[in-house]
């Protein structure tokens, strides 16, 4: 059998995920793709998921090893309606994180969400 | 190959590397070759080469398998089709599990034992594989019932045709040849009619021959077929799937035609087919750098080529129908032929028999087919049912795979092109339709395929393996109408299904490590509802602006809204409010003059009402001052040389009304120290004042010197005067001409006469009550030279009566009686009485009462003193006369009378008489010598002095006749005018002589003479009261000295006379004890 019976089990300190490192990558994504950015409902699915991509990305080199990454972009339309997200996970408290970043302007929101989930 | 660190980043791989990686291990050393391929066509290629495979297997599978390939399809064909083949493919898919896992063993091996793997796998994939075929024979033996019974007739006519054909082969080749002119008519109809479709053609012939001359070249090499295939699958991955397929399809005909060619008598045939497929390699040969550059820019293309590919491939298949369907006709004589042949001339060897077997059971293959084509042809409505086209795709793959070898095909290929033209353009489209349908069908499957092979990996993880089967029915049943069949999801479902038990087996492992838990619910996001006024301003606000505040004002809350405006009005009161002008408005009053007016007048009294207990309040306030101003007071005094005197002040006297009056009496009031009366006897030189006959007394505050409080007027001269016991609030006296007066102090300003003189105004204050002429019979009868309060303090169990009126009186506030004497030794006692209420019009009954006042005497009791004196004595001596009454302080039931025989009496106003009877000089005998004063001391309350006309002084005890001491010379005979004790010191005492000389005695220090006698000729004295205050913290003491000229100078005894030494009462007891 090729399977070893040894795990890692935590990551190393130095590949934790981090929030507040994420959060910043987000930030930066985000401050900089969508500041003075109009609401278009016809663009922003596309813009979602390239946001999505972009920040997966970014966050990827961050050196998170063996995490696995869900990156979950929400894009609304900001017209004064009262909005209320949250989110619930099953994980490994030790392990798994998650960063969650708000951008807002006039016209539109947008909430990044990534969850790191680590692979063990 | 497999290290465990592969296994690792196997583990970590995204699903698209994981695919990737798994057919590279499926396709073993094509991994080598493998470069920047674009993983969809490496997918389509893998398809495709593992369906060749499947082909090939299954034309092995059937070679080996026939007879009982033929039993199943009988059995199969009692069963129901679709059931079945849902339990087959069920089945398949267990047995697919097991070989995968079986394979992933394997896998493991050795890399060079791959080969040997590939072999084995392929041998038990052969199983899989026949299964398929027997689902394809059950689809076809239904058919071939049909079409068995159809054409049972056609059959007949085919086996006769056969036979002719037989006869006529060297007819029909002749036809053959006009055939292949004719289809290259089509054909070149075809380019005339569609430019493109032609190219494709003439591309896809290209292809076909270019693969044709390659695999001649295996052919000649004599590969096993298996190397063959893999070999064209390292040479021909960079060409299509179409390609790949043809060349397949070519490859086996060819191998077959060259097969044949060797083994039949038909050589010619193949010869021909053989020359014409050579021509056209060469043509291909020549072009092939073109064409295939050509091909890979179609290509490269992409997407939108891949249409025109398809397009191509339908153009194919039509033309392969085509093909099949005469193909149908002439296998099946083939067959027939075969085994006529077979059976008849038995002339080949065991080997070519085989062969031939094969074939035939090709042929039997094919003999379904044909069937299937014609009923496409035949009924056009079947071939909307979009399943059984693709069950004829199957069927043509086996077929292209299976049967296409034979050089037979190659002539019915060219009969169809005679048929063809047989057919109508308005068929051709129809047909074209068709398989335009069936390819869109095929393509969408193929997508929905390589989506759902995509997924896959995610769905099969461990819970999700039941939903995993499910999708995998589906594909599987997919694949199976498909062109795309599913190898290539087997194998992909194969090696996810080991991925996600290894993975299980992970997780599970882990899962013991680890816990998950439920996270805590972060909010994400939590924006509030915009609220309306901020939603005003950012859809109608300026832009650009924030509006930071806001305009309304917010923190001017006005809370008193509801209240109304204050009203200011001025209003004034006064205290008491005893009558209705108690309050008033000034705005009203203006409007009201004459009211207010009139108010004036009457507020005036109320004024005094209230001023009267205010004074009394100023008067405290000002003694304090006065108290706090001492030594400014003495500072003044400096100029007075009295050798006694620590500093003097004068009370200013010189007022109009006193102007040549001379002071007659000085009297200090025993509570309120500070209060002193002078009694300035009327004068005789005329003053402009008409008050000349009249006495004064002015009623003085030592600390008010420079004007008197107040002013009290009598008739006549007073004699002797008092003050009432408490507060001084009543002044009494007694008047030369035998009446008793009182002023009550309290009584209203306004309703005295009131002088003006001029700028002051003074209040000259009538008597309140006095008894002249009012009570005939019991008042005195001549001048009364004495009067005195009776005090309060009785002592013993004597005087019963007295407390009980004592204590009526002391409710309301007076509770004394008054004590007058007269010359001629009556002795008149007084109640003094207060009106509840004033009668301003005065009382009708008591004629002595002023109106308007409230205090009046009643006579009590008279008693006569006098008449004790015998007439023995009265008669050596003149009338007694009674000069000077005292009470014993401490028992008020005692009074002493000085009488002008020189003794003081003693009597007692009731009760027994007390001893002794009267106090006479130390010598015994009486002498005509007035006893001008008597003088109880404040602190030895039995001891009294006595002073007397001829000068002597005598200091007695009440208890005894003879007197202590008695200093005859100590004023060189001048008569005693004024005899008075210090009231702070005990043993101090001060005398005035009537020749203006003062003598101190401290008999502590000297008890034979004055210690300082000071002599005042400047300004005679008339008058000396002594004052002090010992009880207070602010102790003084003092005399009081009035000249004839009318001054009254106060002047502080020094240090020496006013701080009392200790143990000085004692001293003097002992003193007065020792002198017995």
């Amino acid at each position: 059998m090729t399977d070893t019976d040894t795990y890692l089990i935590r990551p190393n300190h130095q590949h934790k995920f981090k929030p507040a490192i994420v959060k910043e990558c987000i930030r930066e994504i985000v401050r900089e793709r969508l500041s003075g950015m109009q609401y278009d409902p016809e663009e922003v699915p596309e813009l979602s998921r390239s946001l999505a991509e972009t920040i997966k990305d970014k966050v990827k080199q961050s050196g998170f090893e063996r995490y696995k990454l869900v990156v979950q972009v929400v894009i609304g339309e900001q017209r004064g309606q009262g909005v209320k997200m949250s989110s619930r996970c099953l994980w490994d408290a030790d392990t798994d994180n998650y960063a969650e970043d708000v951008f807002m302007n006039d016209s539109l929101f947008c909430v990044v969400a990534v969850f790191g989930s680590y692979y063990y | 190959m497999h290290s465990d660190k592969k296994i690792t980043r196997e583990d970590t791989w995204r699903p698209a590397d994981l695919r990737r990686h798994i057919r590279e291990d499926g396709g073993g050393d094509e991994r080598k070759h493998r470069g920047g391929e674009s993983t969809e066509r490496r997918r389509r290629e893998e398809k495709d080469s593992r369906r060749e495979r499947d082909k090939q297997k299954e034309r092995e599978s059937t070679r080996e398998r026939r007879d009982e390939d033929e039993r199943d399809r009988h059995a199969d064909r009692r069963k129901e089709g679709s059931r079945d083949r849902r339990g087959d493919k069920e089945r398949d898919r267990r047995d697919d599990r097991d070989r995968e896992k079986r394979r992933e063993r394997d896998r493991v091996v050795d890399g060079k034992r791959y080969d040997d793997d590939y072999k084995e796998n392929r041998d038990r994939r052969r199983d899989k594989d026949e299964k398929h075929e027997r689902e394809r024979d059950k689809e076809s033996h239904r058919y071939r019932e049909k079409e068995r019974e159809r054409d049972g007739e056609r059959r007949h006519e085919e086996e006769r045709e056969k036979r002719r054909e037989e006869r006529d082969r060297e007819r029909r080749r002749e036809e053959r040849e006009r055939e292949h002119r004719t289809e290259k008519e089509r054909r070149r109809h075809e380019v005339s009619g569609e430019g493109e479709r032609d190219r494709i053609e003439r591309h896809e012939r290209e292809k076909r021959e270019r693969h044709r001359e390659r695999d001649r070249r295996k052919d000649e090499n004599e590969d096993k077929r298996n190397g063959k295939e893999r070999r064209e699958r390292h040479g021909d991955r960079k060409n299509l799937e179409l390609m790949e397929e043809r060349e397949h399809k070519e490859e086996h005909r060819r191998h077959k035609d060259e097969r044949e060619r060797r083994h039949t008598e038909r050589g010619y045939h193949d010869e021909k087919q053989k020359h014409d497929s050579e021509s056209r390699a060469l043509r291909d040969l020549k072009g092939t750098g073109e064409d295939v550059r050509r091909h890979r820019g179609d290509k490269e293309r992409g997407e939108p080529d891949k249409h025109k590919e398809r397009r191509r491939r339908e153009e194919e298949e039509e033309e392969e129908q085509e093909r099949n369907h005469h193909r149908d006709r002439t296998s099946s004589k083939n067959s027939a032929s075969d085994k006529s042949r077979q059976k008849e001339t038995k002339t080949e060897d065991a080997a070519t028999v085989s062969e031939q077997q094969t074939t035939s059971v090709k042929d039997v293959g094919d003999t379904e087919e044909p069937v299937v084509n014609d009923e496409d042809l035949a009924d056009p409505e079947y071939e909307d049912d979009f399943e059984k086209l693709d069950y004829e795709e199957d069927f043509e793959e086996m077929d292209e795979s299976a049967g296409e070898g034979e050089d037979e095909k190659e002539e019915q290929r060219l009969q169809a092109g005679e048929e063809v033209e047989e057919l109508t353009a308005q068929r051709r489209k129809e047909i074209e339709a068709i398989q335009r349908a069936m390819n869109e069908e095929n393509e969408r499957v193929g997508t929905a395929q390589s989506r759902q092979s995509g997924s896959r990996e995610e769905e099969e993880d461990g819970p999700k393996w039941s939903r995993g089967t499910g999708s995998e029915k589906n594909q599987s049943r997919a694949s199976q109408r498909g062109k795309f069949i599913d190898f290539m999801a087997a194998k992909q479902r194969e090696v996810s299904k080991k991925v996600a038990t290894k993975q299980k087996k992970r997780s599970t492992e882990l899962l013991r490590l680890i816990d998950l838990d439920f996270s805590m619910t972060h909010s994400i996001l939590d924006l509030p509802p915009v609220n309306e006024y901020e939603m005003y301003i950012r859809n109608f606000g300026a832009a650009n602006t924030k509006q930071a505040y806001v305009q309304c004002n917010e923190d001017n809350a006005d809370r008193d809204i509801q209240t109304e405006e204050i009203e200011m009005c001025e209003k004034w009161t006064q205290h008491p409010p005893e009558h209705k002008g108690a309050c008033g408005d000034p705005n009203l009053s203006q409007e009201a003059g004459d009211k207010t007016a009139n108010e004036a007048n009457f507020d005036s009294k109320h004024l005094t009402a209230f001023l009267r207990p205010a004074s009394q309040v100023m008067v405290v306030l000002l003694e304090e001052d006065r108290a706090e101003s001492k030594s400014l007071r003495k500072l003044r005094s400096q100029t007075d040389a009295l050798s006694f005197s620590d500093g003097s002040l004068q009370l200013n006297t010189k007022l109009p009304f006193l102007y040549g009056r001379s002071v007659s009496l000085v009297h200090f009031s025993q509570v309120q120290r500070h209060t002193m009366m002078s009694v300035h006897g009327p004068t005789t030189k005329p003053s402009a004042v008409r008050l000349d006959s009249c006495t004064i007394i002015c009623i003085w505050n030592i600390w008010e010197p420079s004007r008197p409080q107040k002013v009290l007027v009598y008739e006549s001269e007073v004699q002797c005067c008092c003050f009432s016991p408490g507060k001084s609030i009543l002044v009494f006296a007694g008047t030369s001409v035998g009446s008793v007066v009182l002023w009550d102090l309290r009584e209203h300003v306004g309703n005295h006469y009131r002088l003006k003189i001029g700028e002051d105004e003074w209040t000259l204050r009538q008597p309140t009550f006095s008894t002249d002429a009012v009570m005939a019979g019991s008042g005195h009868f001549s001048c009364v030279t004495s009067v005195e309060v009776v005090p309060s303090a009785v002592a013993g169990g004597l005087q019963s009566e007295v407390p009980l009126l004592a204590s009526e009186e002391e409710s309301s506030g007076l509770s004394f009686q008054l004590a007058s004497l007269d010359e001629s030794g009556v002795l008149n006692f007084w109640v003094v009485v207060e009106l509840p209420k004033a009668n301003e019009a005065g009382s009708p009954t008591d004629l002595g009462l002023r109106p308007g006042g409230k205090v009046k005497l009643l006579h009590s009791s008279s008693l006569l003193t006098a008449e004790r004196v015998s007439p023995r004595d009265a008669a050596k001596t003149g009338p007694s006369q009674s000069l000077h009454l005292k009470f014993l302080p401490t028992d008020s039931n005692h009074f002493f009378i000085g009488t002008n025989m020189g003794l003081v009496n003693h009597g007692t106003s009731h009760g027994l008489k007390a001893p002794p009877k009267f106090y006479r000089f130390q010598e015994a005998g009486i002498r005509p010598v007035d006893i001008s004063a008597i003088h109880f001391s404040p602190f030895v309350q039995h001891m009294f002095l006595v002073g007397c006309g001829d000068g002597s002084i005598r200091l007695h005890t009440v208890s005894q006749e003879q007197p202590v001491a008695e200093w005859k010379n100590s004023t060189d005979g001048e008569p005693v005018v004024s005899l008075q004790w210090a009231q702070t010191r005990p043993a101090v005492f001060c005398v005035l002589d009537g020749a203006s000389n003062l003598h101190i005695w401290d008999l502590l220090k000297n008890d034979t003479e004055p210690v300082v006698t000071e002599r005042i000729h400047s300004d005679r004295l008339t008058a000396m009261a002594v004052f002090g205050d010992s009880g207070q913290q602010n102790t003084y003491s003092g005399i009081a000295l009035a000249h004839e000229s009318g001054t009254i100078e106060m002047h502080y005894f020094t240090r020496s006379f006013t701080a009392p030494v200790p143990e000085e009462e004692e001293k003097l007891e002992r003193m007065v004890t020792e002198a017995f």
